[in-house]
């Protein structure tokens, strides 16, 4: 299909519009990241200026941000290989068998969804405690406490975005192997998966990006030893002041891993996220 | 190998009549066997049970004298062929025909070299670095055809593998595929709704609706002797023409049809089905094929008006009115009539069918040791 010359001007003009709505604050915060801290705050904003490294230097050095990233790195990985571990079986169950219950089912995982955290935060907060004293099983600021909390909202995303992708193959391809002399496990292996594989890929980085940016959670049952990224953000806003620079130190730090994922998968997230459209 | 289903039973949980009726079924070694009816009659249910798709609710499955009612698909040693499903989309066309030979860890010599003797069967030897989408529908196909005979199953099972192709196509895979079943010798049981598919296709066609088996015969046995009213209308384009009447005996021994608007004689060999019959409500039919057009009316000839003609090629097919009933004939072209002329149609006693209308089973007899 042809599009007209002038209609696609302006859908270009829409969209960088829109795009520099967004990315002007994103901008204007990674540039006072590097900004030296006598002119964090000037007003107006300095925009020619020596770029230092010295914001980094600090919160990665004197306030730990390195712990903080492998913390954030190891509980948003982890709870995405748990969650497509257990959700993506699931999504084909669902996919592919009817059972009792199964689409009930299906409505209560997508309502988990809409909940906010705070619904589930203080109970598990609550639970952990109870496993701690009466168990003796501790799971407050570990990382398996956050991993498991995070299967709240992971697990259903996974399952319902696999779900679409399973449901739109024929079933016929998995028996045809079924016939070809494979297991049921052995055609979901071998010729499912390899299929739907964008779609894994596009389901990961979408679940990477919700365990990354979690803030209230992490707040509530996580501790020193487990604190991630975003609540070290928060230690950077205290009573007196905003240390801005080194806030959007911090910020950049969060951004960078996400934007390269996304930039080194790009093409799978691209052709997971429109699955079915293009063929 | 023989293929015997026995007492065949299978019901789904959404559904209150059963999706197949304890059917019994004897397809012997060699066999190509079509199971022909329209959608939801039972037929691809009954394939995909003898595929250990399905587990049938009870009765049993045997494959040349061995059960194979509870194994796994892949222990059954038959291969199948799909309608909506031909290649694998994450393999070229080499890797699809070897996949089912990695599933029995063949070497790759022995590998390389079963493959390109498949491909070469069906003709797609030239295609084999391809990809899905490199492939026309055709080709895909014959991909599945390839990938299915691979391992060289003891049944070949087909469930309406040519329905997604084009006319044209279609007809070519056809011809192939009977091919193919000649040289490899396999037995082999074809799913289609389609009845000129099963007619060229099949050495036996089973004809099955609702659940049960209505006919099992030759092409020919369940065109030209239908065993009930159900086989007569499903077998033959375009379909017979039939009505519901009465039949009674006649001042000279036979038996006479009355019909509505006119009245027929009926040969003798419909009379012993006739006096055997409780009732005397019958269906009577004819095929379009055996109706011609008389010059003159005469015995077992109706005056009807031509209403529709349409051009089929070397034949024409003509719809004439006979008061309230629409009469399809074929005519040759070169004799056809033109619409609104008066025509005489002639029944032919021999070709004519009649059937027991409460129970729509034909009333000629058949011997009782055939099955059903």
């Amino acid at each position: 299909m042809r599009v007209p010359t002038s209609e696609r001007a302006l859908a270009y003009v829409i969209l960088i519009a829109l795009a520099a709505l967004v990315l002007i604050p994103v901008l204007f915060g990674s540039i006072t990241a590097f900004k030296p801290q006598i002119i964090w705050v000037s007003s107006p904003p300095t925009w020619i200026f020596e770029p230092t490294l010295e914001n980094f230097e600090f919160v990665f050095i004197q306030r730990k941000g390195w712990q903080y990233l492998r913390n954030s790195l190891i509980i948003s990985s982890g709870s995405v290989i748990i969650a497509l571990l257990l959700g993506v079986p699931a999504a084909y169950a669902f996919a592919r068998f009817r059972f009792r219950g199964s689409k009930a089912l299906m409505q209560w995982l997508i309502s988990l969804r809409m909940i906010p955290p705070i619904v589930v935060g203080l109970p598990f907060y609550a639970m952990f405690l109870f496993l701690e004293r009466g168990l003796n099983i501790g799971l407050r600021d570990t990382y398996p406490g956050l991993i498991i909390t995070y299967q709240t909202f992971l697990l259903p995303l996974v399952i319902w975005m696999m779900r679409g992708y399973f449901v739109e193959l024929p079933a016929a391809m998995e028996e045809s192997a079924m016939v070809e002399g494979y297991t049921r496990l052995g055609a979901l292996l071998r010729v499912v998966l390899p299929v739907v594989w964008p779609g894994i890929v596009a389901t990961a980085i979408l679940n990477f990006i919700f365990a990354w940016n979690e803030f209230f959670l992490a707040l509530i049952l996580s501790g020193n030893r487990t604190s991630t990224l975003p609540m070290s953000a928060g230690t950077y806003i205290v009573r007196t002041r905003v240390e801005w620079g080194n806030l959007f130190a911090v910020n950049l730090i969060i951004m960078v891993p996400v934007i390269v994922l996304t930039i080194i998968l790009r093409r799978q997230l691209v052709k997971g996220l429109t699955f079915g459209i293009l063929e | 190998m023989k293929v015997v289903l026995n007492d065949l039973v299978k019901n789904f949980a959404n559904s209150e009549r059963a999706a197949v009726n304890r059917i019994n079924l004897v397809i012997d070694d060699g066999e190509l066997a079509v199971l022909l009816g329209p959608s939801g009659c039972g037929k691809t249910t009954t394939l995909r049970m003898i595929a250990g798709l399905e587990q049938p609710d009870s009765g049993r499955i045997t494959i040349a004298d061995r059960d194979i009612t509870d194994l796994a698909p892949k222990d059954r040693r038959v291969a199948m062929v799909f309608q909506n499903f031909s290649m694998y989309p994450t393999m070229n066309v080499y890797d699809n025909i070897a996949f089912p030979l990695h599933a029995i860890k063949m070497d790759r010599k022995a590998i390389d070299q079963t493959v390109r003797e498949m491909a070469r069967l069906v003709n797609i030897d030239h295609l084999l670095e391809r990809g899905v989408r490199q492939v026309s529908g055709g080709e895909a196909q014959r991909v599945a055809l390839a990938r299915a005979m691979v391992r060289r199953p003891e049944v070949f099972l087909m469930d309406e593998p040519l329905s997604n192709l084009d006319a044209k196509l279609r007809v070519q895979l056809r011809t192939e595929i009977k091919r193919l079943h000649q040289d490899t010798g396999t037995t082999f049981i074809f799913v289609t709704h389609d009845q000129e598919e099963a007619m060229t296709l099949g050495d036996k066609i089973i004809v099955m609706n609702q659940g049960d088996i209505q006919q099992v015969g030759t092409p020919h046995e369940v065109f030209f002797a239908p065993r009930n009213a159900f086989v007569a209308n499903f077998v033959g384009t375009p379909s017979m023409n039939m009505l519901r009447g009465r039949a009674r005996a006649g001042d000279d021994g036979g038996f006479r049809a009355e019909l509505p608007g006119f009245e027929l004689r009926l040969p003798d060999r419909f009379a012993a089905g006739l006096r055997r019959m409780r009732g005397d409500q019958v269906i009577w039919g004819i095929r379009p094929e055996a109706i011609r057009l008389v010059a003159a009316p005469a015995e077992n000839t109706v005056t009807g008006e031509v209403e529709l003609v349409e051009a089929l090629g070397s034949r024409d097919l003509i719809f004439a009115r006979v008061g309230e009933q629409l009469f399809g004939v074929i005519v040759d072209a070169l004799e056809s009539a033109q619409v609104g002329d008066t025509c005489h149609l002639h029944f032919d006693g021999a070709k004519m069918h009649l059937f027991n209308a409460e129970t729509e089973d034909s009333l000629l007899q058949f011997s009782a040791a055939e099955p059903a």
